[in-house]
């Protein structure tokens, strides 16, 4: 087979591919979306679950943390096990207008401590001894993205992380839209596009691909940006103004689907207490804004917000006040249709250790698979590889 | 261009990193064959990376308090970070480009993320250097027992009655045979062969025989008191490992898209020397299957790739060696820290929107000494909010293109230069660019076409 024709069987050759589908859409029907969106916050670094969400009726708890527990009368009280860190006040009245869930002791098996190998089976749903090259989210957007929507998935971010990147489509990543237009729509770059021709060699018609679909996403997500601003006060950090951005995506009706942000500074080897109370206050406080202003314009019924991190941390803290990398962690989900707001499962059980470390009971597979087959609404075992039973919590 | 300098310039980008128009002229004087020649016998003259390591030698000594440990500590992450920036430098500087090129192929196949110690880095660049040319069997052997690898896959923690099998699993699955041709039985057995294989504090090899399990085992088929060498020998025997290595070779020196019949060959010639790098290597250069247009421009560059053509053919040099960790964190290669052992994926994985865009923008940044306004993602161990931005500052000498030119109008010097960088099919005719580009003087516009070539999608692959 020639080239020319091996690029005509594989429907690279058509024009159709260079033309963005969306944008057409968008100017013919005033494209409106409607659809559900999953919003996924990263802690990176490994936050302390213990001190996030406290075993404030555990005696272990306080003999492994002279410095570090939380006393009890801090505690912001959610059932007689279980209590927020004092920071967390705005999560705390979300948990009060049952809008959010804990779910306790997310793992899996053969958990491994190194920060890089553990999310990276977080982005990948793999075993820990197996080697994906592609993410949860990507393998769904390879599946479920006929119209081939760059910016489906949306990062706020200058690069992309794993979860977000598929065998054939990925997601794509916008720290700041107008930022990014302006990168990838110099005048250069602009006549580059539209001079591609139509029988580039496979490869070559990728990048262009790619290219003139940056170009056309960035423009995009730049009007659409522009063309609402939020009513809320939202805090000027760095979380935010990534939640303000989102916010105003969701309300403009773009056809992105799911959210990706990411929060760093949660490794607190040493000196653990104001660093993550600073981290959770500005999680905490950011978050509250974001859920009542997606309730106040009526979106927050449409959306899901998970949070999670790559491992929580050692039950016992270490000699700097700080703890080291540990297994079992908590995730939070938000959002106005959970079925099970509250508490989900029972508190970490801190007799029973592996080497120090809490033991998982809920694998985090099961969480992809709810959120997969119960907000997305797709066939879980296409996406993670292997069969999950979902939870019952959206 | 004549379909001899074609040839060379495909040659060059896929066993090294580009070559000069000046050596293209000169290698396109004699046969190819010559030319290979040439290339492979410097390669197999392995210069080795050699610096001194003072904060290592030093904390090898005992006699420290805690505080003094912990400077010595992070100098000596500094003294890490100088050795993979002097490993970029010398690919970017060697005139034994294939030698490079084998040492970038052997870390993303044995791929480790380097830990704590320069000198173990170091050594594990030279024992790649040492190998890359030679007898695959010696160079499995020489990276079960290097101390970099021992580390990363636990083999320190690999001993008798409590086995573990790390190292084993990936040896079988990544470094030699594949997945599916070996049982689970296979990695416990090689996990056996393999305990008491560890190193003491200066990265010498050594051999417990306390924690070595000197009892019978049976790995594929064979029995008897087996220990690493004889997994390594067995697990050659099977021409499967010839077949597995000959494929990833294909799949980066050649293309992607695997032809079975000419992957049978290269199989066939590994396997029949005794998996001899050179001649597998050799076969691959010298087959006329090598220089077929449909294997021609079509590879997507690595982003180190990249990064190092653009430094060569510009002789560029970085200002600072942040920027050469900013780079390739950012365009998603990090050397000596991979994703995983699995090495990088390559092809497409390498692009999405935001590395393409960064891609194509690369040689204007690297050109105007520009505040890149992106952030890389921060390492979990870094504090909250900490964003990694970076003005990339360098130098570079243009003079040698100049001076090849200097005798050349605008039309001469538009297809010489588009023929030299460009590799994929080239349409764009020269006044298409011509807006784009500086007329002033020869000089202006020699630059600012370099810089319009490098930026187009076209020069992202080779």
């Amino acid at each position: 087979m020639d080239r020319r024709n091996f690029l005509k069987n594989t429907g690279l050759a058509s024009t159709s591919l260079f033309v963005p589908q969306f944008l057409s859409g968008f100017n013919r029907n005033g494209f409106v979306q409607n659809g559900k969106n999953l919003i996924i916050v990263q802690w990176s670094g490994g936050n302390d679950g213990l001190n996030t969400v406290v075993p404030f009726h555990n005696d272990l708890y306080y003999k492994n943390r002279p410095t570090l527990a939380i006393p009890k009368k801090k505690v912001l009280k959610l059932n007689d096990d279980l209590g927020f860190n004092p920071m967390l006040s705005g999560l705390k009245s979300l948990y009060d207008d049952g809008l959010l869930t804990v779910i306790n002791n997310v793992g899996y098996p053969n958990p491994v401590r190194s920060h890089f190998r553990s999310m990276d089976i977080w982005h990948t749903a793999s075993s820990s001894d197996q080697y994906w090259q592609t993410g949860w989210l990507g393998r769904y957007l390879d599946n479920n993205n006929p119209d081939n929507v760059p910016h489906t998935a949306l990062e706020i971010d200058d690069s992309l992380v794993l979860a977000l990147k598929g065998q054939d489509k990925t997601g794509f990543a916008a720290a700041n839209p107008a930022r990014l237009k302006k990168a990838a729509s110099n005048s250069f770059l602009k006549k580059v596009a539209h001079h591609h021709q139509h029988d580039h060699e496979e490869n070559v018609a990728y990048l262009y691909k790619t290219l003139i679909d940056t170009q056309s996403s960035a423009d995009y997500l730049t009007e659409q940006s522009k063309g609402y601003e939020t009513k809320s006060r939202y805090p000027s950090t760095s979380i935010g103004k990534d939640l303000a951005t989102i916010f105003n995506l969701i309300i403009r009706d773009t056809n992105t689907k799911i959210y990706y942000i990411n929060m760093g500074g949660f490794d607190t080897h040493a000196n653990q207490k104001n660093k993550q109370e600073k981290l959770l206050k500005q999680y905490s406080d950011a978050m509250k804004v974001f859920v009542k202003d997606l309730q106040k314009n009526k979106k927050l019924d449409d959306t899901l917000i998970m949070t999670f991190s790559e491992f929580g941390r050692r039950v016992k803290e270490n000699s700097s006040h700080g703890t080291d990398h540990g297994t079992a962690n908590n995730v939070f989900f938000m959002g106005g249709k959970l079925k099970n707001p509250g508490v989900f499962n029972e508190a970490p059980n801190l007799r029973k250790l592996d080497k120090g470390d809490l033991r998982y009971t809920v694998d985090f597979r099961k969480i992809y698979a709810s959120v997969l087959k119960n907000w997305l609404g797709v066939n879980p075992g296409d996406v993670l590889l292997d069969s999950y039973k979902p939870l019952d919590i959206i | 261009m004549s379909s001899v300098k074609k040839k060379i310039t495909h040659l060059y980008w896929r066993a090294g990193f580009g070559i000069s128009l000046k050596m293209l002229d000169q290698a396109s004087e004699s046969p190819l064959k010559i030319t290979i020649n040439k290339l492979i016998n410097d390669a197999k003259n392995p210069e080795l990376l050699d610096m001194p390591l003072p904060v290592y030698q030093k904390i090898l000594k005992e006699g420290r308090t805690k505080k003094q440990q912990d400077v010595l500590r992070k100098k000596l992450n500094q003294e890490n970070q100088d050795v993979k920036v002097k490993w970029i430098r010398k690919m970017v500087a060697s005139d034994n480009p294939l030698l490079e090129r084998m040492t970038l192929f052997w870390h993303g196949h044995f791929a480790l993320v380097s830990g704590k110690s320069s000198h173990f880095t170091k050594t594990y660049l030279n024992t790649l250097r040492k190998h890359a040319l030679g007898n695959f069997g010696d160079l499995v052997l020489a990276i079960a027992r290097d101390p970099a690898m021992i580390h990363f896959l636990n083999n320190r923690q690999n001993k008798k009655g409590q086995p573990n099998e790390n190292f084993a699993r990936e040896l079988l699955e990544l470094f030699t045979i594949g997945i599916g041709h070996y049982t689970e039985e296979d990695v416990k057995e090689a996990a056996r062969a393999f305990t008491g294989w560890r190193t003491d504090k200066k990265g010498n090899f050594l051999f417990s025989e306390r924690h070595h399990d000197f009892d019978r085992k049976t790995f594929m088929g064979q029995t008897g008191t087996l220990d690493g060498t004889d997994i390594i020998r067995i697990v050659l025997e099977n021409k499967q490992t010839a077949k597995f290595i000959a494929t990833k070779v294909y799949r980066y020196f050649v293309n992607e898209r695997i032809d079975e019949q000419h992957v049978q060959r290269l199989a066939d010639v590994f396997y029949n020397s005794n998996y001899n790098i050179e001649k597998l290597m050799r076969t691959v250069f010298a087959s006329d299957w090598f220089y077929a247009d449909k294997n021609i421009g079509i590879k997507i560059k690595s982003p180190v790739d990249l990064l190092i053509g653009m430094m060569k053919t510009l002789q560029m040099d970085l200002k600072t060696d942040k920027s050469f960790f900013f780079i390739q964190k950012i365009m998603g290669q990090s050397l000596l820290n991979p994703p995983n052992v699995a090495g990088w994926p390559g092809g497409k994985n390498w692009i999405d929107s935001s590395t393409l865009i960064f891609r194509l923008n690369l040689a204007g940044y690297l050109f105007q000494n520009v505040q890149v306004d992106m952030a890389a993602k921060p390492e979990p161990e870094d504090k909250a909010d900490r964003k990694i931005k970076l003005k990339l500052a360098t130098t570079m000498d243009v003079s040698p293109i100049l001076n090849y030119l200097s005798r050349l109008d605008e039309a001469a010097i538009f297809s010489t230069l588009s023929e030299w960088l460009i590799q994929a099919d080239f349409h764009l005719e020269k006044t298409e660019l011509d807006p784009f580009i500086r007329h002033k003087t020869r000089n202006h516009y020699v630059k600012s076409l370099l810089l319009r070539l490098m930026t187009l999608p076209e020069y992202q692959v080779c």
